[in-house]
């Protein structure tokens, strides 16, 4: 197989459909653009999963009473409350937070809101059992078992709450893979199309090409190639997007991710998720095109 | 060479056969005229050779390829073994005659060192030596065909297949063809032109293979066009 001849076949196919070839590059590189930003929102869940699993509690809130009356849950029901969930299985710590070390915590949280902390008294503190289990999943076990006993006020489980966040964030990576999904079809459609057009085109050559005995690869390949070119430039220019879309993200929100609240996202997992979306990029193109000339194109 | 027993052609589009059982045969370095009026079944003796079509009943057979049975991935095999030449040439217009000539070859995989040292050879033999860089639109119709031929030839093709080659050429420019496909014929290789061109079937007197209808009519060795055309 003589490369040089068939790349400068390749050069001159996607230089004779230059509107087309463009055409076909930006539409491959927005469909992986969308499908590299769905990839980016899929590795920041599972950031913020990790970040907070291990973090996440089970606060068992008591009742006005107890939190004023029982400082060090020395008497009942507070005791009480202890030592049944010390001994539920799955629990792994037990911490008692009285109401003074509760308002302590509160007036840090809100440091940057000075009004808040003013308004806030500490009788409306209550008292918590912070619990801490071995596996978060199950706190559901701990919210039924004590919801409603004797001097417990609530029990809040903060994995519902990180639940609902990260179903936020699932839902949009639904949207942008969706998305991603259409335009891929897109994309698929006009690399199909850019091939029958680059074959007609070159019928002459190619009918010359099978009078004169070369192989169904040498009259195919430079089409296929022109495919996988322009899937492969498609490629580069979406993760470069995706790249400067992130750069810019990032500097916008910075506060957003310096808190902590989300994970940052950088070019580092821009640069991870783009051999996936080059890969694709070959994959669909050089399979779009295989497809295309064996059903539409008789070479 | 080229043999051909009981070949019936018959297309989906048509009830009549294109050709009805065709039996012939043509030997190592022939030189064989295809004639018969337009309809008659010459295009299609070709395209089975060069297994374009393949028959509906009967066997072909080219040099050691059984055509007709042969699988799909051996044709290419096939068509190098065979060189075409057309009525209207079919030259690449944006490549040069060299150019033209050596894209038969880079095609096929040929190496780099032999594609340089054949392509002027196979040039000089066509009478085109120094016409290499030129364009086909700069030469004439004559030259063209040169082109072609050259095309059809480079890879030392066992038959030469030419469909009207000189269709578009006027008598004199005709003449100088033939003389190049006799030339041609000399080296060895069959020759099979499917031709019109009474005057030029008449002074070569060559065999004469006449199709009608899809039928073999007449087959001549030393023939001519037709008795009192």
């Amino acid at each position: 197989m003589r490369t040089s001849f068939v790349f400068s076949e390749v050069v001159t196919g996607l230089r004779r459909n230059v509107t087309m070839t463009i055409a076909m590059i930006l539409t491959t590189a927005i469909s992986l653009g969308l499908l590299g930003g769905g990839l980016l929102i899929v590795r920041m869940v599972d950031k913020m999963q990790d970040n907070y699993q291990s973090k996440l509690e089970v606060s068992v809130l008591l009742t006005n009473d107890v939190s004023a009356n029982d400082k060090d849950c020395a008497q009942q029901p507070c005791a009480g409350l202890r030592s049944a969930l010390e001994t539920t299985s799955g629990v792994e710590t037990v911490v008692y937070e009285n109401r003074d070390k509760g308002y302590e915590r509160f007036k840090q949280i809100f440091e940057a809101q000075p009004e808040l902390v003013k308004l806030a008294r500490p009788e409306a503190i209550p008292a918590t059992f912070r619990v801490k289990l071995e596996d978060p999943a199950r706190a559901g076990v701990i919210v039924q078992a004590f919801t409603g006993k004797a001097g417990v006020k609530a029990v809040n489980d903060q994995g519902e709450f990180l639940g609902r966040l990260l179903d936020v964030f699932n839902g949009l990576r639904n949207i942008v893979l969706g998305l991603a999904l259409v335009q891929a079809l897109a994309a698929l459609l006009l690399i199909s199309n850019t091939i029958q057009v680059s074959a007609f085109t070159r019928r002459t050559e190619v009918g010359i090409m099978r009078l004169v005995g070369a192989t169904r690869w040498y009259t195919q390949l430079p089409f296929l190639i022109e495919a996988v070119v322009a899937g492969v430039i498609g490629a580069v220019v979406g993760v470069g997007g995706l790249a400067l879309m992130v750069w810019g993200g990032t500097r916008v929100s910075g506060e957003l991710f310096s808190s902590q609240i989300l994970p940052p996202m950088g070019l580092l997992d821009v640069v991870i998720i783009s051999p996936i979306l080059l890969g694709v990029a070959v994959f669909i193109s050089a399979l779009t095109g295989y497809v295309t000339l064996r059903l539409y194109v008789r070479l | 060479m080229i043999r051909l027993e009981h070949v019936s052609k018959v297309y989906k589009t048509s009830t009549r056969p294109a050709l009805d059982n065709v039996s012939v045969e043509m030997d190592k370095g022939e030189f064989v005229f295809l004639i018969g009026p337009s309809g008659s079944g010459k295009s299609t003796f070709l395209r089975l050779l060069l297994r374009e079509e393949v028959p509906s009943k009967g066997r072909v057979y080219v040099s050691n390829f059984d055509v007709a049975k042969m699988s799909r991935r051996r044709v290419p095999r096939l068509r190098q073994s065979i060189g075409c030449v057309f009525q209207d040439f079919r030259l690449l217009t944006n490549k040069t005659v060299a150019e033209n000539v050596a894209f038969a070859l880079e095609v096929i995989g040929k190496p780099r060192n032999t594609i340089v040292k054949v392509v002027p050879e196979v040039l000089q033999l066509v009478g085109l030596d120094g016409k290499a860089d030129r364009m086909p639109h700069e030469l004439s119709g004559g030259e063209q065909q040169r082109v072609a031929i050259a095309r059809a030839f480079v890879n030392r093709p066992l038959v030469l297949l030419a469909d009207e080659p000189t269709g578009n050429l006027d008598p004199d420019t005709s003449q100088d063809i033939m003389l190049l496909l006799e030339r041609i014929n000399r080296t060895g290789t069959t020759v099979l032109m499917a031709t019109h061109d009474h005057s030029i079937v008449d002074s070569m007197r060559r065999r004469v293979v006449e199709l009608d209808h899809g039928r073999i009519i007449r087959d001549d060795a030393r023939g001519v066009y037709g008795v009192g055309r």
